[in-house]
């Protein structure tokens, strides 16, 4: 018995077998095998007992209007006569015939009562008979003529007898068919619960906190392999989410650390030694400003968990890309001079369909271009262009800087990575986080490639693909 | 053992019927052998040698007391006469 308590106004909890969809599923399968027997029951029973039924039902139906037909013809006698006549030649012994005048008196026939208790004319019954020393069943019609009383029948002993034997074969058919089904629907019990037990068993296994678990596959291809398989791609998910977050909580822990633990230093170190208010004053402007990175960085950070979670598709408006794009350009051209590089531009007039977050498409293609300037070397190129594919709206930067090993492309993406020819730089291994996080909040993704294949330095092409909406 | 088939099948097969007395049927004892027998005799066609044949048997039938067969015979050999007159 569970001890667990039942909430108000929830139902009470089924007993555990109906719990079971294994059961249910079972029962189905006993109602639908019970339902196709029982309607092959029901057309044999119509095709076999109902037809001779029926085929008497017309015989006498038949002979009684012939019968009616001579007495309209030949009158009384003449139909006294038919009757006799019908008698002598029944080699079968089955027809049953009376006529009986208005006074009860008997014409005709080898029925020797008229019987008590039956309806009137057109009424069909069925009665008992008794003929060569033993009773059988019998199935008769009433018709009155005028002053004259007739029941035509047959004697069904055969039919009966017939009938017996089908609803014996019936009877014995129907208890195989629910032995029957009961084993099948045991067997489907079985066989689910089998199939089901690796996904439960894995489930156990996370839910008791090892995510290593994972569904094995039978190799079927079946349902329970696309439920096994899909199970096993949540859960690579989930462990790669959580890795993920590991790597997050690591690189700021260790990434934050260092400035903090400077700003502190110098502002102790300033607070120790200073000589007067105005060194006091620069220690504390520099605190300030070490501080201040700090800030940023949680921005960014902030920036990108926001794009990840869609939370700013809320904020989603048609605009004019190229324009952004333009308004970049513009910015970054003075900087990249101030660099003795050139920055060319390759822009539409227009883009159409694109609805997105304005400030954070111009954030992500403002790091590209700030990246692209910081690696490139005085007298390089930086490229941005825009183009409509079709089917998507694409954004490229590149450069002619050193370019990233195609093993490394994966990781830049993430947060907090610095590739090694890079720790020399300021930065803080956020901006290409913040792209892919954008674009993947426009239905797109990032993608790093040489900027010419081929050449050295290859330089590094950002592409960043935009989904029509 | 037929029991054991017949007990739960009897029950399904139940037929509803008139629960008075089984009525009587008139045509199985020797009164209605010996109507054949006239009526056969007057048939035209009595002396073919199939209705002559059968009504031999069904008399015979009904003098020993076999009055189903003999009934059955007689009937077969009114049809055979009747098919006599209707063949001839």
């Amino acid at each position: 018995m569970s001890d667990a308590p039942r909430l108000p106004g929830l139902r009470p909890t089924p007993p555990r077998l109906l719990q079971s969809a294994g059961f249910r599923f079972a029962l189905l399968f006993i109602a639908i095998y019970s339902v196709a027997a029982s309607f092959l029951v029901a057309v044999l029973w119509w095709a076999t007992a109902g037809a001779l039924d029926r085929q008497t039902i017309a015989s006498i139906r038949t002979d009684a209007s012939t019968l009616v037909e001579r007495f309209r013809e030949s009158g009384t006698p003449g139909l006294v006569e038919a009757i006799e006549e019908r008698l002598a030649l029944d080699a079968q012994n089955e027809t049953i015939y009376l006529l009986v005048a208005a006074d009860g008196r008997r014409l005709a026939g080898n029925l020797r009562d008229w019987p008590t208790a039956i309806g009137e004319d057109g009424t069909w019954f069925r009665t008992r008979i008794q003929h060569d020393g033993g009773v059988a069943e019998a199935r008769v019609h009433r018709r009155d003529l005028p002053g004259l009383r007739l029941l035509v029948g047959r004697d069904e002993s055969e039919r009966v007898q017939l009938r017996l034997l089908l609803t014996e074969g019936v009877a014995w058919s129907l208890g195989a068919v629910l032995i029957f089904a009961g084993l099948g629907a045991a067997l489907i019990r079985r066989a689910l619960q089998a199939r089901m037990r690796p996904a439960v068993a894995t489930a156990l296994g996370i839910a008791g906190g090892d995510l290593s678990h994972r569904v094995p596959l039978s190799g079927q291809g079946d349902e329970f392999d696309r439920l096994g398989a899909t199970m096993n791609d949540m859960l690579d998910r989930i462990a790669s989410l959580m890795a993920g977050l590991r790597g997050v909580s690591d690189a700021i822990a260790h990434d934050l650390r260092t400035p903090i633990a400077r700003a502190r230093a110098k502002l102790e170190e300033s607070l120790n030694t200073a000589a007067g208010e105005a060194e006091l004053r620069a220690a504390m402007e520099e605190g300030i400003a070490d501080l201040d990175n700090i800030s940023r960085v949680f921005q960014a950070l902030l920036r990108i968990a926001e794009a990840e979670a869609g939370a700013r598709r809320a904020a989603f408006a048609p605009l004019d890309l190229p324009e952004v794009l333009r308004d970049a350009a513009e910015f970054y051209e003075a900087m990249a001079e101030a660099h003795e590089q050139r920055l060319e531009t390759d822009l539409p007039e227009h883009l159409a369909h694109v609805v997105g977050d304005r400030d954070l498409l111009l954030q992500a293609v403002a790091n590209l271009l700030d990246n692209a300037i910081k690696f490139t070397p005085p007298g390089g190129v930086i490229r941005l262009e825009a183009r409509d594919t079709g089917a998507r709206i694409e954004v490229a930067v590149s450069d002619s800087g050193p370019g990233l090993p195609p093993q490394d492309r994966a990781q830049a993406l993430d947060r907090f990575y610095r590739a090694d020819s890079s720790r020399h730089l300021p930065g803080s291994g956020l901006g290409l986080s913040l792209v892919r996080a954008v674009a993947q909040l426009h239905g797109g993704e990032a993608v790093l490639l040489d900027a010419m294949p081929g050449a050295d330095p290859p330089g590094l092409r950002v592409v960043i693909s935009l989904a029509k909406l | 053992m037929h029991w054991l088939f017949s007990l739960p099948v009897s029950a399904l097969a139940i037929i509803p019927i008139q629960a008075e007395r089984p009525l009587r049927v008139t045509t199985d004892g020797a009164e209605y052998c010996q109507t054949l027998v006239l009526r056969l005799a007057a048939s035209p066609n009595a002396t073919a040698e199939l209705p002559r044949f059968l009504g031999e048997e069904g008399r015979h039938l009904c003098a020993n007391g076999r009055y189903r067969a003999g009934i059955a015979k007689l009937r077969r050999a009114l049809r055979a006469a009747t098919a006599e007159q209707r063949g001839g």
